[in-house]
């Protein structure tokens, strides 16, 4: 199983509405989550090598979302399921618990996400997730090693990496340095349109979504500064030699 | 309102996220508590203990938590949790491990990455790669946060009288399916969270050589921490764990100085908060120049040298 969630294109730079309210993205380019293709991609390679039988994509948000899940299709996933809410504030317990209900009726092996959405930059869900279903957490992986049921992971720390030994069923959360997506060809995006897509409300699945966190206000947060622009370092050397 | 502060040690010490996790949580409530967990903790809770406006420090130290696996400790943990209105953990590899799998467990929401503490209830944070800041109100009855450590006061400040030490025992279930195996610790002359200085250097060092030579080169003069882009990274001149950013490390030294660094909004989103920002690059128009205090249109491969040599 692997997630896959819509987000503001990374090369936008979102802003905020003029009475703070929100951000303001109703009419920005949406694209796959970055991690979330590492993820993906991920997945593809250990269909490639013989050691996964079927992959399939989770997309939670409106219909729209569907997009977002076709291109997923497209970078090898096999099936897709779609949970559409009309809810446009689902925070990551929300998301944790609906995939907790996918994967109570689906029975993945291995549950790929990205390690943070690009959007909340939460870093939440994958870790919630595994809470849930009490199983083993490999977070912010930059190498997967699949043996039978058991997986090596390296996970990235502040200050290197440690190598764990997790047995399956696992969720894994993907760092951007796991693998590098491949781009998508035509003839794999008009395959794509074939390719399932299942849909399920929210309202089916019978849990109950109550806010975590009410937003106030949205701010600006980019701070430009007065650059000066010098000749030469003599300045530089001073500040440097000083706080040096 | 009690705050509950949830930190490890560092080689044998307190680690140095504490004491910004004091200030974060006593600008919360009065109360504060703290719990160490770990294998040796001795000659931290002791330290701790040192801090002022500390209510109690709690250990649980067993041989298992060498390493802080959050699914060896995040059952009792959150047991503990649900005594307490404020649960804060630095937003730091282990950090983002343990607090969301404590989310989890608890099946309560978490905010991550507070820079502020505007009232108990209301936090700020950013969002959109550092595009947005937000104040966002927390609805649950347990505050689960993460604290990003630079936005914090990390001074010191001796208690009057040392706070008690109370251990507890280790009750955590061990989970069956998760093996540690192995660590490659990068060993750093120079800590890049906590550093007076950064050098960071881009996709323009041009090979692991050059970004060595010139940015390592003008860091060990300086006695400052290394810095990189993901453009550096990924094309393998300097390590994961120098990257800075949105996905990388978030530093505020007192000086960060960016050579040959475009300035792209994932790269600014690590750095924004550094007091003075200094900027090589050879393009004027690069967007690193309207996040610094200082700039010089210069080929880092002329300038460099020359104030490596003059320093
Ligand atoms: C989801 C996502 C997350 C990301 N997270 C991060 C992150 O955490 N950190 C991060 O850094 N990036 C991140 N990025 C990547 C980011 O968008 C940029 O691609 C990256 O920061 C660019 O690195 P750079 O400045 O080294 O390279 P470039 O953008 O290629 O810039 C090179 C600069 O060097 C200058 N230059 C060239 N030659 C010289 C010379 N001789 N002397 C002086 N200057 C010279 C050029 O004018 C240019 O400005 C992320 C991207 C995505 C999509
Ligand atoms: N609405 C969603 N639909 C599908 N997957 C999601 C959704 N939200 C989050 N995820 C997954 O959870 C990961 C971490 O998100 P977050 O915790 O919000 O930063 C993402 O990279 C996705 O893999």
């Amino acid at each position: 199983m692997v997630c896959a969630k819509r987000v503001v294109d990374a090369n936008i730079k979102v802003r905020v509405k003029p009475d703070n309210s929100d951000v303001d993205i109703e009419h920005s380019k949406m694209s796959l989550n970055p991690f979330d293709e590492n993820a993906i991609e991920e997945a593809v390679r250990l269909k490639e090598a013989g050691l996964a039988n079927e992959i399939f994509a989770v997309s939670i948000g409106s219909e729209k979302c569907s997009d977002t899940l076709r291109t997923s299709l497209a970078r090898g996933c096999d099936r897709a399921i779609l949970v559409t809410s009309e809810q446009t504030r689902l925070e990551p317990i929300h998301i944790a618990k609906i995939l907790k209900q996918i994967v109570l009726k689906e029975r993945p092996d291995l549950i790929l996400l990205g390690k943070q959405a690009i959007d909340d930059d939460a870093n939440q869900v994958g870790q919630m997730l595994a809470a849930m279903l009490d199983y083993p957490q490999a977070t912010f992986i930059s190498k997967l090693e699949l043996d039978g049921n058991k997986i090596i992971a390296s996970r990235e720390l502040d200050n290197g990496v440690e190598n764990l030994e997790i047995t399956l069923p696992a969720v894994v959360t993907a760092d951007l340095h796991l693998n590098d997506p491949r781009f998508v060809k035509l003839p794999q995006l008009m395959m794509a349109k074939k390719k399932p897509i299942e849909q399920i409300a929210l309202t089916e699945l019978g849990i109950s979504i109550k806010p975590s966190t009410r937003l106030i206000k949205a701010l600006d947060g980019e701070i430009k500064k007065n650059c000066v622009m010098l000749d030469d370092y003599t300045q530089i050397l001073k500040i440097l030699n000083e706080v040096a | 309102m009690k705050s509950l502060i949830i930190t490890t040690t560092h080689s044998g010490k307190i680690n140095p996220n504490l004491l910004p996790l004091v200030d974060a949580a006593t600008k919360i409530s009065d109360y504060c508590d703290v719990l160490i967990f770990g294998s040796d903790l001795a000659t931290a809770s002791i330290e701790a203990a040192t801090i002022s406006k500390i209510n109690t420090v709690f250990t649980i130290e067993a041989a298992e938590l060498k390493n802080p696996l959050a699914e060896n400790i995040a059952t009792q943990l959150a047991e503990i949790a649900k005594g307490y209105s404020h649960v804060l953990c630095a937003a730091d590899s282990t950090g983002k491990n343990l607090m969301p799998r404590i989310a989890g467990i608890l099946e309560i929401g978490q905010i991550s990455e507070i820079v502020k503490v505007v009232s108990p209830n209301i936090f700020k944070k950013f969002i959109y790669a550092g595009n947005v800041l937000v104040e966002v109100e927390s609805l649950e009855d347990i505050k689960l946060l993460t604290v990003r450590t630079s936005n914090f006061n990390s001074k010191h400040e001796p208690a009057n009288q040392n706070a008690k030490i109370v251990p507890i025992a280790y009750k955590n279930p061990i989970h069956p399916h998760i093996k540690w195996q192995s660590e490659n610790i990068v060993d750093k002359s120079v800590d890049l969270s906590s550093a007076k200085i950064v050098v960071s250097g881009g996709r323009s060092l041009g090979s692991k050589e050059e970004f060595d030579k010139h940015v390592r080169g003008l860091a060990l003069k300086l006695n400052a921490a290394v810095g990189a882009t993901r453009a550096a990274v990924e094309a393998g001149y300097a390590p994961n764990d120098c990257q800075v950013g949105q996905t990388g490390k978030v530093v505020a030294p007192q000086v960060y100085l960016a050579i040959g660094v475009s300035g792209a909004v994932q790269h600014i989103a690590g750095m924004k908060d550094s007091k003075i920002v200094i900027a090589i690059n050879t393009d004027q128009t690069a967007p690193i120049f309207e996040h610094a205090d200082y700039g010089i249109v210069a080929d880092l491969f002329d300038i460099v040298p020359e104030l490596t040599e003059k320093l």
